[in-house]
C-alpha cells in the first residue's frame, strides 16, 4: 500500500511540472492563438539564472529568484514586442510558430554558450532538497513539499488573475472571440503582452523549483516542456484547468507505467497518449467539441 | 459551326499562356549545376564529406517541401525517417551484405509506410496539434531507437558495411559525392514534377483552404497521408547517404534537435522552391565551415538568422533573391526594353463564344442534369434548429432561387446538401445517386459544385490554377507517372490548360490568368470562386450569395454568364441571394425559407405577391 502512495506522490510531483508548463502554454494559445515552442527553454533560462546567481555569484537565494523573475518578465516583454507582435498583424499561424522555434534555438544556444553543456547540481539554501522525512515506509522529500506548495500558490495567483481582475476578463474575452473583444474596446496588444509575461513567469517558477529535482543542464526543461505539451493536449489546449488536470493525470500515468511496464513502453507513453487522444478526441478530454465552423 | 470553331484561336494561345512542357528553364539551371558538381567532385575531394552532408540536407529539404511547403503540414519529426534509412542501411550492408540496390528501395518503402503512419493524425487535427504530434514522434522515436539495440546498436550506434552497387564495390570520397548527386537529381526531379503536376496543385490548394479544396473534389485526406509518405521516403534516402558518408549512425543524433534544424534550414532557404532546399542546406552546412574559428556561435547564428528572416522575408533566402531580382528587372531592365510584351488578350475575344470552342466540347451535354431531391433535411446547432425538416425537389436543368432573411437557414441547408456541416439529417439525392452521408469531395465528384458566401479562395494560387483545380477530375494520369512526368502527363496537362483558358475567357477572367487571387479586386475574386466550381462541370451548381457586395449590373452580367454555361452543360443552378431583383430575373422558381422551414414556393411573380413572404421580408 505504501508503495502505491509513494508512486502516486511521485507522479503528483512530476505532474505539477507538466501542469504548470501546460498552463503556461494554454494561456498564450488561448488568448493569442500562438503556440510557444520557446516556453520550455525560456523557463529553463529563468531557472538557470536564479540558481546561477545564488550559487555561483553568491546572491541570497530569494533575491536571485526575484531578479530572475524580473529579468524574465522584461525579456519576454522585449521578445513579444520585437518578434511576435509584427507577425500577429499578418494573421498567419505558421510564421509565428516558426518564430518561436527560432527564439528557442537562439535562447538555447545563448544559454549553452553562457553555462556550458555539462550538467551540475546546484545547492538549495539549507539543503532542503536533501531532507527526507520517513513516515513508516513512505519517504517524503522536503523540497517536493516546497514544489507542491509553490504549485498551489502559483495556480491560486493565476486563478485569481484570470477570474478576478480586468486583465483576466480581457484574456477571457479574447479567448472567446477576438473580433468581438476588439470591438468592445479590449486592447489586443495589452492583453497579449500581459498574457505572455504571465505565461513566462509561470514557466519561470517551474524552472526554478524543478531545477533541484532534475540535474541542471542547459536543456533540462525540454522534457518537461514536451510533457507539458502533452498535458495541454489532454486538456484540449483551450482550457486552463484542463491543462492542469492533464498534467497531473500524465504524471500519475507515467509513475505507474514505469512501475509495471518495460522501459521502452514507459518512454513511449507520452507519444502513445498524444496519438490516441488526437485520434479519438481531438478536442481533448475535458472540453466539448466546438459545434460547427462557419463556411 | 465547324468553320467558326476552326477559325477560332484558342483562349490559351490568345492569352499567351505557356503550354506545359517536359523541361522548364529552372530544370536546365539545376541540371547544369549538378553536372558541374559531378565533374568537379574529384577536384574538391578534400571537401567530400561537407559536400555530401550538404547534398543530404538538400534531399531532406526537398522531402520537406512536399510535406511542409506544398501540403502545409508542419512536421517536427522528420528525422525519424532519416534515422529509418540510416539503420536500415547499416543492417542491410552488414547483416545481409547487400549494396545500394537493396538499401535504396527498402529505405524508401519502409520510410514511405512509416511516413503514412506518422501522417495519420493529420486527418483528425489541425496544424498546431500536428506539429506537436510529430514533435512527440521525434522525441519518442529516438528513445525507441535507443532501446532497440539489435537494430541500432543502442547508445554506441552501428557502423556501415561496404559501399556496393550490384556487387561492384566503390571507394567513398568523390565517388560517394557522385552517387549523392545522382540521388539528389532523382529526388529533385520527382519533387519538381509533383510541384508542377496535379498533386502539387491539389496540395497547394489544401494548404491554403481545405474546405474549398474538398468542395472542388480534391481528396484531401489521401493527399495529406501521401505527402508524409513521399516526404518520408525521400528522407529515407537521405538517411542511406548519411550513414555512407559518416560510416556510423548513433540513435541520439536523430532527435528533436535535428528535426528542428532541417525544418529551419528549409525555412531559411525558402520552403516553396527546390532552390530553397539547396540554399538552406548550404547555409546550414557551410556556415560552420566558414566560421570554424567561432564554431560555438553556430546555433546562435541559426536562431538569429531565422528570427530576422521570418520578420523580413517569410519566404526565405529564395524569396529575398527573387524580390531583389524583381526590383532589378523593374528598375534597370524594363526601362531598356520596349513594353510590347504587355499586350496579352486580343480584341477579337468576344467574336466567338468560348462555348463553341472544341476544347469545351466534353462539357456539353444533351441530357438535362442536376435533379436534386432533398428529403426531410434538418440541422440543429445545440437547441436551435437552423434547418427544420425541409423537403423539396428540383427538376433537372432548372434555375432555382432560394431566398430568405438572415438566419433563415439558407447557407446551412447548402452546407447540409454539400456535406459541409456535421450532424445533418435527411436524404440528399442527385440524379438518382444517393449522396447522404458521403464525404464532401465525393459529393463534389458526383456532380455537386458550390461557391462560398465568404470567399474561400486559395491565396498564393493564380486564377488559372483555380480553374485547373476544378478540372482535376478530368485530368487522367496517376501520381506515379506524374512523378516522372511521362509523356501522357504532359498531354493531359496541356488539354486541361486549354479547357481552363476557355472557361476563364467565358467568365471574362482570361487577362488575369497569371494573377494571384489575393491581388484581385473583390468582384473578380467572386468570379474566380464561380470558375473553380464551373470547371468541376457540376450537375448542379450551388451559388451562395454570388451577388453579395457586387453592383447589380456586374452581378447580372456574371449570372448571365453562369446561366449560359449551365445551359451549355445542361446543368441545374440553385442560388441563394438577398438581391430579390436578381433572383427574380434569373430563376424560374423561387423557394422562400424562413426560420429553417419553407415559407413559399413558386414562380418569382407568385412568390413576390405572397403575403407571408412580404410580411417576412418587410416586417409589416
Amino acid at each position: 500500500m505504501t508503495e502505491y502512495i509513494q508512486l502516486a506522490w511521485q507522479g503528483l510531483v512530476s505532474g505539477f511540472a507538466y501542469a504548470l508548463i501546460g498552463l503556461a502554454l494554454v494561456m498564450v494559445f488561448k488568448t493569442a492563438r500562438i503556440l510557444n515552442f520557446a516556453a520550455g527553454t525560456m523557463a529553463g533560462v529563468t531557472g538557470f539564472l536564479a540558481h546561477w546567481w545564488a550559487a555561483d555569484q553568491g546572491m541570497p537565494f530569494g533575491v536571485a529568484i526575484v531578479f530572475a523573475m524580473i529579468l524574465t518578465a522584461a525579456g519576454t516583454y522585449v521578445i513579444e514586442r520585437l518578434t511576435v507582435r509584427p507577425l500577429v498583424k499578418l494573421g498567419d499561424f505558421l510564421p509565428i510558430v516558426i518564430m518561436t522555434l527560432g527564439i528557442e534555438v537562439l535562447l538555447a544556444n545563448v544559454s549553452l554558450l553562457w553555462w556550458g553543456g555539462t550538467a551540475r547540481r546546484y545547492r538549495v539554501p539549507g539543503d532542503i532538497d536533501r531532507i527526507n522525512w520517513i513516515i513508516g515506509d513512505f519517504r517524503l522529500n522536503a523540497w517536493h513539499v516546497v514544489v507542491a506548495a509553490t504549485t498551489f500558490v502559483t495556480l491560486s495567483i493565476v486563478g485569481y488573475i484570470i477570474n478576478q481582475t480586468e486583465l483576466g476578463l480581457g484574456m477571457k474575452a479574447f479567448a472567446e472571440d477576438q473580433d468581438a473583444a476588439k470591438l468592445m474596446g479590449v486592447k489586443e496588444s495589452t492583453v497579449s503582452i500581459y498574457t505572455w509575461v504571465l505565461s513566462a513567469l509561470v514557466g519561470g517558477v517551474t524552472g526554478i523549483v524543478f531545477a533541484p529535482v532534475l540535474f541542471l543542464q542547459q536543456d533540462y526543461m525540454n522534457i518537461i516542456f514536451i510533457k507539458g505539451f502533452v498535458a495541454a493536449i489532454l486538456g484540449g489546449f483551450l482550457s486552463l484547468s484542463g491543462g492542469v488536470a492533464g498534467g497531473l493525470l500524465l504524471g500519475e500515468l507515467e509513475a505507474f507505467t514505469i512501475k509495471w511496464a518495460p522501459r521502452e513502453i514507459a518512454a513511449a507513453l507520452p507519444v502513445v497518449i498524444v496519438f490516441i487522444i488526437l485520434l479519438i478526441r481531438p478536442h481533448g478530454l475535458f472540453t466539448r467539441a466546438k459545434q460547427h465552423e462557419r463556411v | 459551326m465547324s468553320e467558326t470553331t476552326n477559325k477560332r484561336q484558342s483562349a490559351l494561345e490568345r492569352a499567351g499562356i505557356p503550354q506545359p512542357s517536359f523541361l522548364k528553364k529552372n530544370h536546365y539551371i539545376g541540371l547544369v549545376g549538378i553536372v558541374l558538381m559531378y565533374l568537379l567532385a574529384g577536384t574538391f575531394s578534400s571537401y567530400s564529406q561537407t559536400i555530401n552532408m550538404t547534398i543530404i540536407y538538400a534531399i531532406i529539404g526537398a522531402s520537406l517541401i512536399v510535406v511542409f511547403g506544398l501540403a502545409g503540414q508542419l512536421t517536427l519529426g522528420h528525422t525519424i525517417f532519416v534515422a529509418c534509412g540510416v539503420f536500415l542501411s547499416a543492417n542491410i550492408t552488414t547483416a545481409w551484405g547487400r549494396g545500394l540496390e537493396t538499401e535504396l528501395p527498402i529505405a524508401f518503402a519502409v520510410a514511405f509506410v512509416l511516413g503514412m503512419i506518422v501522417g495519420f493524425p493529420s486527418l483528425r487535427v489541425n496544424e498546431l496539434y500536428l506539429a506537436l504530434a510529430t514533435f512527440a514522434v521525434a522525441f519518442v522515436g529516438v528513445q525507441i531507437l535507443f532501446e532497440w539495440k539489435e537494430f541500432t546498436g543502442g547508445g554506441s550506434g552501428k557502423g556501415i558495411g561496404d559501399l556496393e552497387f550490384f556487387g561492384r564495390e566503390f571507394s567513398r570520397g568523390p565517388t560517394l559525392v557522385r552517387i549523392g548527386l545522382v540521388i539528389l537529381l532523382f529526388s529533385f526531379w520527382v519533387v519538381g514534377n509533383i510541384q508542377d503536376g496535379r498533386t502539387g496543385r491539389s496540395m497547394n490548394a489544401l494548404r491554403t483552404s481545405e474546405t474549398a479544396a474538398r468542395a472542388a473534389g480534391i481528396p484531401v485526406a489521401w493527399l495529406k497521408i501521401l505527402c508524409f509518405g513521399i516526404g518520408g521516403g525521400l528522407a529515407g534516402w537521405a538517411g542511406v547517404l548519411y550513414i555512407h558518408t559518416l560510416r556510423y549512425g548513433i540513435p541520439e543524433n536523430f532527435g528533436v534537435n535535428l528535426s528542428i534544424i532541417v525544418v529551419l534550414a528549409l525555412i531559411i532557404g525558402g520552403k516553396h522552391r527546390l532552390m530553397g532546399a539547396v540554399l538552406g542546406a548550404v547555409f546550414v552546412r557551410w556556415l560552420p565551415e566558414i566560421l570554424r574559428s567561432v564554431q560555438e556561435y553556430e546555433g546562435v547564428i541559426y536562431g538569429g538568422v531565422l528570427v530576422i528572416l521570418t520578420l523580413w522575408s517569410p519566404d526565405g533566402l529564395v524569396g529575398m533573391f527573387e524580390r531583389l531580382g524583381g526590383h532589378i528587372k523593374r528598375l534597370a531592365i524594363d526601362p531598356l526594353l520596349s513594353k510590347n510584351g504587355e499586350k496579352a488578350v486580343s480584341e477579337q475575344t468576344n467574336v466567338v463564344s468560348p462555348l463553341s470552342s472544341n476544347h469545351l466540347e466534353s462539357f456539353s451535354s444533351d441530357q438535362l442534369r442536376g435533379a436534386l431531391q432533398i428529403k426531410n433535411a434538418s440541422v440543429a446547432f445545440g437547441g436551435v434548429k437552423a434547418v427544420d425538416d425541409v423537403s423539396f425537389e428540383i427538376p433537372a436543368g432548372a434555375v432555382t432561387g432560394l431566398i430568405g432573411s438572415n438566419g433563415a437557414g439558407k447557407t446551412t441547408l447548402f452546407n447540409a446538401v454539400t456535406g459541409h456541416v456535421k450532424g445533418a439529417t435527411g436524404q440528399f439525392i442527385l440524379d438518382d445517386q444517393d449522396l447522404t452521408g458521403k464525404p464532401i469531395h465525393i459529393r463534389s465528384l458526383r456532380g455537386m459544385g458550390r461557391t462560398f458566401q465568404n470567399l474561400n479562395l486559395h491565396d498564393d494560387l493564380t486564377v488559372l490554377e483555380h480553374a485547373l483545380l476544378g478540372l482535376d477530375r478530368n485530368i487522367k494520369y496517376n501520381r506515379v507517372s506524374e512523378s516522372f512526368r511521362l509523356p501522357w502527363v504532359i498531354r493531359e496537362e496541356k488539354k486541361a490548360h486549354f479547357v481552363a483558358a476557355e472557361i476563364l475567357e467565358h467568365m471574362d477572367l482570361l487577362e488575369y490568368w497569371n494573377d494571384k487571387v489575393e491581388d484581385l479586386p473583390y468582384g473578380l475574386q467572386k468570379r474566380v470562386d464561380v470558375v473553380r466550381a464551373l470547371a468541376t462541370n457540376p450537375s448542379i451548381l450551388l451559388l451562395d450569395e454570388p451577388a453579395a457586395g457586387l453592383p447589380t449590373a456586374e452581378a447580372l452580367e456574371m449570372m448571365k454568364k453562369v446561366k449560359e454555361f449551365a445551359q451549355y452543360t445542361s446543368a441545374g443552378v440553385l442560388i441563394i441571394e438577398h438581391n430579390v431583383e436578381l433572383v427574380a430575373d434569373v430563376s424560374e422558381r423561387v423557394i422562400v425559407l424562413d426560420t429553417g422551414a419553407i415559407l413559399a414556393d413558386g414562380s418569382p411573380e407568385e412568390v413576390m405577391k405572397d403575403e407571408q413572404v412580404i410580411a417576412a421580408y418587410l416586417g409589416t
